[in-house]
């Protein structure tokens, strides 16, 4: 049915996605991103691309209940990334993605605190790998 | 000002012989920024005077045009008498006088005014709106217009008369004075009015004060705003004497702030306080009901992320005493990698958190489920080591090892016997992914990702069966989604861990095409035993997990949805959340949908499920519906809904909302809401959307 | 500050002698025209024009000198004022002169430059036509 693998032994992703550096973002949510986009596309020594990604998260409170209790909190997450050419910065290849996940605020106190901060966690993990997962398919688009 | 050069172009100059120069023929004059244009231009150098015949235009570096049919001004076009002359500013306001006296260059006094940013298509026809004043002073250096005499008139009906009126030009961005007033109708407020009073303190500080009246009550509003070199902070609080909430007097202080230090450190607060539980939503203050005040020392970079933190919690829920939930959190913790020359990533991390209870109660006395006075105190070391390495064939295979060591605290809970454990965990896992791509007839690229992951950790599982249980405030609502399938401990917190064998699988299916993306993607785990603390909506109780299913559709044309549930073994939904919106330049739709299903263990005795609508519709140029309403699904019942009707143009704009909010406890009532604002546009540095001018040559009004 | 343009001819100069120095001379009998060629130099009072070029028509009696015809850059100065131009014709006869081609008048800080000129030396008037640039210096006089 037409599948390769994808860093198969001539394949773009193989040639190009091992060269790319990810721009450092200094704030938590950062720290979890990059590391995430590290695991995925691995850490270049010397690195060709550089990818940087603008993070914006909201936050929304659903499930209410009818003595107007906010039982839920959904984090949404919106990334856009570009790829540029180290050696003269040029924007190869660009791209928007989005997700959100939720947590619970029917807890006590520290339970809300601590499912707050792995919810946010757990939206970087996802926003890093379908970034990954955009290269990887987009890998083609790139110069040799 | 200095002599400055004024240059004139011509169709043909005459000299007379004498001190007179005449300029005829698509004259312009240019001095210093002011370009002036005209038909004829007589210069008398005796008397350093220019008289100029029109049609003239002024313009001194685009924000001040000036039109007029007949001027007389000095050769450096800076002083001077201009007649039946119209004063424009910046494209937006329009000043027709019968005369407008120039003084250097900078400040135009006019006489017998009509001021208004409205446009007119006809000869004479009056204006949506316009000021008419005796006289009118613009001082573009301080940006402000100062009106005597001044009178409104909308619809050519005279609304209002100030004998002395100052209003900020189009370029103001920051100028004590009034905002923009505004009529609200709340339920047991009443008709209030907002008054909205704007002080600048220099550049870096500002004060705005904001009565807010009604017969019922009288509230003073602030908002204090201060800029520093390295930070800023932000106070809003307001204090409140009504009639029907039985307090004297009531109010509510937020107070936040972040500074940067040095070494990259960030220090950052965020204080909350009210009077009592229903300001808030009386008053329509926020809708927060817990008040979480936070005092946070964070540093973040690409190889660490440290934050020292102290929280003050206060509930406003009716069903918490804030004495029995932890109110105090203390919190250490520092994530650190390090890439070590053997090649892969080593994290190690450092965790100190302790939260306490006010009350001492050592059992549940208040029978909420919970003991009434714990406190927990732990420390948390791990150091971990990680890599992965791609096979030729594009396999990709990793290994993980961790190993964690814990000391765990609690006090005052009677049902714990082991108030203080350590407790060592080992683990290992390997993983594995196998990224297969085509491409579609279309062009479009897919992706089908399979992954998987075999994981052992070691330790105690201590759910008071085989050893004693251990206190659960932290991580009682865990979740299971695509963003914690492979984690090694899906629990919210490291106040407890995952033992045990367990294998997680599953598959990500992805397209890219020109007009539009999607992605499905499935996960499931499956352990060699149940583990403890995981409530059943969670999806992660038993030896099987629930179905995980999540998929994400994008489109060119502004749609987008993201959706993600949890379907256990009867194949019955446990967890569904879906959020989508449709944005085009019209059309700008949220919705989002949530179901819960029944779960003790998170206090919900039966199914919430609810619908959450808010949309907005530019039906025409000028008209825009606004629509938002939550529905809740379970009970059949409106929570809360609202209906918006916006008309602006490119004077004038305005907004008429209704909502009500149906949710009602032993603290709060449903309330009805109604406001209706005017601002007139024009006066301040808003942007402008040009696509909302109207325009004479179309019926679009 | 006068916007006089009089080149130091005032009504009493007008009569005063033309003298005309040049690299050559050279007469063409038919048309009674004296032709100058080569850094010629033209001074009435004190008036100097400079051309390359200097066509000179002498009135029918064949003694005085109806017109300067002047070409190839012609700069004429006088006092405070200067002007330059492509061409000019001097007819001294009416007392006008007609400059044409880059034409640019300087006079006490204003610079006046145009497609055409026409002085008329018995009023002290001119004017300037096609795309005229005038550059004030205003409250210097």
């Amino acid at each position: 049915c037409g599948f390769t693998p994808a860093y198969g032994p001539d394949s773009a992703a193989n040639r190009v996605l091992s060269q790319i550096a990810v721009d450092e973002i200094k704030t938590s949510d950062g720290f979890h991103l990059v590391r995430q986009l590290e695991h995925r596309l691995g850490r270049s020594a010397a690195p060709k691309f550089g990818l940087s990604v603008a993070l914006t998260t909201r936050e929304e409170g659903v499930a209410v209940t009818s003595d107007n209790q906010t039982t839920r909190v959904e984090i949404f997450g919106d990334a856009t990334f570009a790829l540029r050419q180290l050696s003269d910065n040029a924007v190869l290849l660009s791209g928007k993605t989005r997700s959100f996940t939720g947590y619970s605020t029917t807890g006590v106190t520290t339970s809300e605190l601590a499912s707050e901060r792995d919810a946010r966690e757990r939206l970087m993990v996802i926003l890093a790998d379908q970034i990954a997962t955009q290269l990887i398919a987009r890998a083609g688009e790139l110069p040799e | 000002a200095p002599a400055e050069q004024v240059v004139l172009l011509a169709d043909s100059v005459f000299l007379r012989g004498n001190s007179i120069l005449t300029a005829t023929g698509n004259v312009e004059a240019i001095s210093g920024e002011t370009v002036l244009t005209a038909s004829k231009i007589v210069y008398n150098s005796v008397t350093d005077q220019i008289t100029i015949t029109g049609p003239i235009t002024v313009t001194d570096g685009g924000v001040v045009e000036i039109f007029a049919d007949f001027a007389e001004l000095d050769s450096a076009l800076q002083n001077g008498l201009l007649t039946s002359a119209r004063l424009v500013l910046d494209q937006q306001v329009e000043l027709q006088a019968d005369s407008i006296q120039r003084i250097d260059g900078t400040v135009s006094e006019l006489n017998s005014v009509q001021v208004t940013s409205c446009n007119t298509c006809a000869e004479g026809e009056s204006p949506l709106w316009y000021i008419r004043a005796k006289k009118v002073t613009h001082y573009s250096e301080d940006k402000e217009l100062l009106l005597e005499e001044a009178q409104l008139r909308i619809l050519d009906v005279p609304v209002f008369y100030l004998p002395r009126m100052r209003l900020p030009d189009p370029t103001q961005d920051r100028a004590t004075g009034f905002l923009i007033p505004s009529i609200k109708q709340r339920s047991r407020i009443g008709l209030a009015a907002k008054i909205p009073y704007f002080i600048a303190f220099g550049d870096h500080r500002d004060l705005t004060l904001t009565p807010y009246l009604s017969r019922s009550m009288t509230t003073l509003e602030a908002r204090y705003r201060q800029a520093f070199r390295t930070g800023e902070i932000t106070l809003n609080g307001a204090v409140t004497d009504d009639n029907f909430s039985g307090f004297n007097s009531r109010g509510y202080l937020f107070a936040e702030g972040e500074f940067a230090l040095k070494r990259d450190y960030t220090l950052s607060f965020d204080a909350k306080f009210t009077s009592d539980q229903a300001y808030l939503l009386d008053y329509d203050y926020g809708a927060f009901d817990r008040l979480n005040s936070e005092l946070a020392l964070t540093r973040a970079s690409r190889d660490e992320n440290t934050r020292f933190a102290f929280n003050h919690f206060r509930s406003l829920r009716t069903t918490e005493d804030n004495e029995t939930i932890p109110t105090l959190v203390l919190s250490a913790q520092t994530q650190n990698r390090i890439q070590p020359a053997f090649g892969g990533e080593v994290l190690w991390e450092l965790e100190f958190h302790s939260h306490t209870r006010e009350s001492q109660i050592t059992t549940d006395a208040n029978a909420d489920g919970i003991i009434d006075g714990r406190d927990v105190h732990r420390l948390n070391a791990e150091v971990g080591w990680r890599d992965s390495w791609w096979t030729q064939g594009g396999f990709n295979f990793g290994v993980e090892s961790h190993l964690a060591f814990d000391v765990v605290n609690t006090a005052q809970d009677a049902t714990i016997t082991t108030t203080n454990y350590t407790e060592v965990t080992p683990s290992v896992a390997a993983n594995m992914r196998y990224p297969l791509q085509r491409m579609t007839a279309s062009g479009a690229q897919q992706v089908i990702e399979p992954v998987a992951q075999l994981a052992w950790s070691g330790g105690a599982t201590r759910d008071g069966a085989t050893s004693d249980a251990i206190a659960n405030d932290e991580s009682s609502r865990t979740e299971f989604d695509e963003g914690n399938l492979l984690s090694l401990s899906r629990f919210a917190s490291d106040d407890r861990r995952e033992r045990g064998v367990s294998l997680a699988y599953g598959l990500k299916m992805s397209h890219f095409g020109e007009t539009w993306n999607a992605g499905l993607s499935f996960g499931h785990i499956i352990r060699e035993a149940d583990q403890d603390s995981f409530s059943v909506s969670s999806g992660l109780t038993g030896r099987a997990s629930d179905l995980l299913v999540a998929g994400q559709m994008t489109h060119d044309n502004g749609l987008s949805i993201t959706g993600r549930m949890l379907l256990d073994e009867q194949i019955s939904l446990t967890k569904a959340e879906a959020s989508g919106g449709w944005h085009n330049d019209r059309l700008g739709v949220n919705a989002s949908y949530v179901w819960l299903g029944q779960d003790a263990e998170e206090n919900r005795p039966d199914i919430l499920a609810e619908w959450n609508l808010d949309s907005s519709y530019r039906m025409t140029r000028h008209w825009t519906g606004l629509a938002n309403w939550r529905f809740d699904v379970a009970d059949n019942r409106t929570t809360e809904a609202g209906v918006g009707l916006e008309y602006r143009n490119e004077c004038v704009k305005a907004q008429l909302a209704v909502s009500r909010r149906f949710t009602s406890s032993t603290s709060v009532q449903p309330v009805t809401d109604l406001s209706f604002t005017v601002e007139l546009l024009g006066f301040s540095a808003k942007t402008r959307d040009k696509s909302y001018s109207r325009s004479c040559n179309d019926a679009a009004y | 500050q006068e916007f006089k343009v009089d080149f130091g001819v005032s009504t009493s100069d007008r009569d005063a002698p033309i003298e005309v120095s040049a690299n050559a001379l050279s007469v063409d009998q038919a048309t009674g025209k004296a032709i100058f060629d080569g850094d010629v130099e033209i001074t009435q009072g004190n008036m100097r024009l400079t051309a390359a070029l200097v066509n000179v028509v002498y009135d029918e009696a064949g003694n005085k000198i109806a017109q300067l015809l002047a070409s190839g850059g012609v700069n004429i100065e006088s006092g405070k004022d200067s002007a330059e131009a492509d061409t000019a014709e001097y007819d001294v006869e009416s007392g006008v002169i007609r400059m044409a081609g880059n034409v640019a008048l300087l006079q006490q800080g204003t610079r006046i430059t145009a497609g055409k000129m026409d002085v008329n030396l018995n009023d002290n008037t001119a004017a300037f036509h096609g795309r005229v640039r005038t550059v004030l210096q205003p409250g210097n006089n």
